[in-house]
């Protein structure tokens, strides 16, 4: 540890990500191109796969790289163990994903720690928690079962710098580094090692506003192949003597409705604009939550809408929590509890809560709609 | 821990090890606890002693360990190097120096930990743009606003009903947040209690 090194946060990554460059290397020319699903899908539709002709045209600005990593994570198969870093603690994850006639599969597995797994199979979510004993059952609409997420636009790049800051090699790839620098402290930055020819991101940094890096995945393997059989979505935890909690019947996702709708932000961060308004049945819960979410094109946070259950005479007061660099907000206003949840500051999402508000609002335990 | 894995973990931080031990010692890395903390612990000293990730010591503090490694004859004749087999001058090897940096990675892990990003500073007052305005100026943002932080006491979200928020909000994240979240997520801590369910509706399988 005597001399002088770059950056051992990336080091860390780094070198397990090393691991990964015979794999890489001789799978993903390849096997990329042969990956694509039949089906067309949302993501693909606002961001098509590079075509020969493609391949002529001008470099990519970086928010077309961006655009590329986004429909490479969510179109193509891969199969992956990266490590994440956060607040000191470096935990190894097997993610695979697949996409086959139109239906995403996918499973992201703790390697060690809690040895917890997200698995979703189409429509079905499963989160199995060992150290709760415990598996959270969800079923999403047909429709959702690959959200496209918004293209980069111009509003976008308005709240954010987004820069290629140079090409590296990485795992003995060539990558593309791009950066994506807010313009406030609402939101999240990340530093992003675009692999040249899959586009897929070999390592990312999340940073804030000042440019610090509070998280990090790198890849320590990573394969592109063409086939993924269904057993490799099948979880490896027993869940003899588990509580399996599930939700009721989805109810379908309405499109963002107008300002007249009854629960609405008075008032959002600066970019911010709602995208999806749904309601749901939370597994475990009788009761439907109404589910907002609000994204700037790179950062998105959810507010959840459900009657809250009075215990006691007072009013709970505000909770919140981090999962990683993502934060959690909840408070009660007027009998209903509102929790906010997303990738930004724990104060983003305060903020976004405490703005949330029924402009025909009816007391709590009245039906409302 | 013997001295063959210490070598071998020198070697990826040096850049020297080939890549198929390098795959191989990852794989071990992804498996072996105690193997992986040590690894982990170098990383973090290295992040101290050069203050990155918002990692810092009072400066008196570091300048004094940056003083003791740079005086550290072992340490300080880097130089000499090259003209030594690789292998042969590892991070590891000086003993006293070690002992100090082990001293300063705990101190660092305990400050890591205290500076983690779910705390919150303080955040100085600004004015907010509504929405609707930010829209009509063609959504461009106030340069470096800072969001007020409400006064409101952190109590956990109970970890089942954080869960299902997770969950249902990865849903609609960009990918590559999408992936850190329940990354983070899978990871995170045991909560230590465990919250009440009223409306149970599949009890145990």
């Amino acid at each position: 540890m005597s001399r002088a090194r770059p950056n051992s946060g990336a080091l860390l990554g780094l070198t397990l990500a090393w691991a990964c460059t015979a794999a890489l290397a001789e799978d993903a020319p390849g096997q990329a191109q042969a990956t694509a699903p039949a089906a067309t899908t949302p993501a693909q539709k606002t961001s098509p796969a590079p075509t020969p002709a493609q391949k002529t045209s001008p470099a990519p600005t970086p928010a077309q790289w961006l655009e590329r990593m986004n429909h490479a994570l969510t179109t193509r198969n891969y199969d992956g163990t990266f490590s994440h870093w956060h607040g000191g603690h470096v935990e190894m994850l097997r993610i695979i994903h697949r996409v086959q006639d139109g239906n995403v599969s996918e499973r992201l597995v703790s390697l060690d720690g809690s040895g917890r797994e997200f698995i979703r199979t189409g429509v079905n979510l499963a989160c199995y928690l060992p150290d709760r004993r415990t598996v959270l059952v969800e079923q999403r609409p047909p429709q959702e079962s690959l959200v496209g997420f918004p293209a980069v636009d111009d509003q976008t790049a308005s709240f954010y710098d987004i820069r290629e800051v140079g090409r590296m090699r990485l795992n003995r790839r060539d990558t593309h580094v791009i950066t994506v620098s807010p313009r406030d402290e609402y939101r999240y930055g990340y530093r992003l090692w675009i692999d040249a020819s899959t586009a897929m991101p070999l390592k990312t940094q999340l940073c804030d506003a000042h440019g610090r890096i509070i998280e990090q995945v790198v890849f320590a393997n990573l394969t592109l192949p063409v086939r993924i059989a269904d057993a490799s979505f099948r979880p490896e935890v027993s869940t003899l003597g588990f509580r399996w909690l599930r939700t009721g019947t989805a109810a379908a996702p309405a499109p963002a409705a107008p300002a007249t709708s009854a629960w609405n932000a008075l008032r959002l961060p600066p970019g911010f604009r709602m995208s999806v308004r749904s309601a749901q049945v939370l597994p475990g819960s009788n009761q439907p939550v109404d589910h907002l979410v609000f994204t700037d094109g790179v950062a998105s946070v959810s507010v959840f809408v459900e009657t809250q259950t009075v215990v006691g005479t007072q009013a709970p007061p505000a909770r919140s929590a981090a999962v990683g660099s993502s934060s959690a907000f909840s408070t009660v206003v007027d009998g209903y509890k509102i929790t906010a949840v997303g990738e930004v500051p724990l104060a983003t999402v305060q903020f976004i809560a405490t703005q949330v508000k029924a402009q025909d609002l009816v007391p709590a335990g009245v039906p409302q709609r | 821990m013997n001295e063959e894995l210490d070598s071998q973990l020198s070697a990826m931080f040096d850049d020297q090890l080939p890549p198929g031990e390098c795959e191989l010692l990852a794989r071990r890395l992804s498996r072996d606890e105690q193997l992986k903390a040590r690894w982990g612990r170098y990383a973090v000293m290295g992040a101290v002693i050069r203050a990155e990730r918002g990692v810092r010591l009072n400066a008196p503090l570091a300048g004094r360990v940056s003083a003791v490694l740079l005086a550290e004859p072992a340490l300080g004749a880097q130089s000499l190097a090259g003209a030594l087999p690789r292998r042969g001058l590892r991070w590891w090897q000086p003993v006293a120096a070690g002992a100090l940096v082990a001293g300063v990675a705990a101190m660092s892990i305990l400050w890591l930990r205290a500076e983690a990003p779910s705390v919150v500073s303080p955040l100085s007052a600004h004015l907010t743009t509504p929405a609707a305005g930010a829209r009509e100026r063609g959504g461009r943002a106030d340069s470096y606003v800072v969001p007020p932080a409400p006064a409101v006491p952190a109590i956990v979200v109970p970890s089942t009903e954080l869960a299902n928020y997770v969950v249902a909000h990865s849903m609609y994240s960009s990918p590559v947040a999408r992936r850190n979240l329940l990354s983070a997520f899978m990871t995170s801590e045991p909560a230590a209690a465990e919250e009440p369910q009223d409306d149970v509706k599949s009890a145990a399988q």
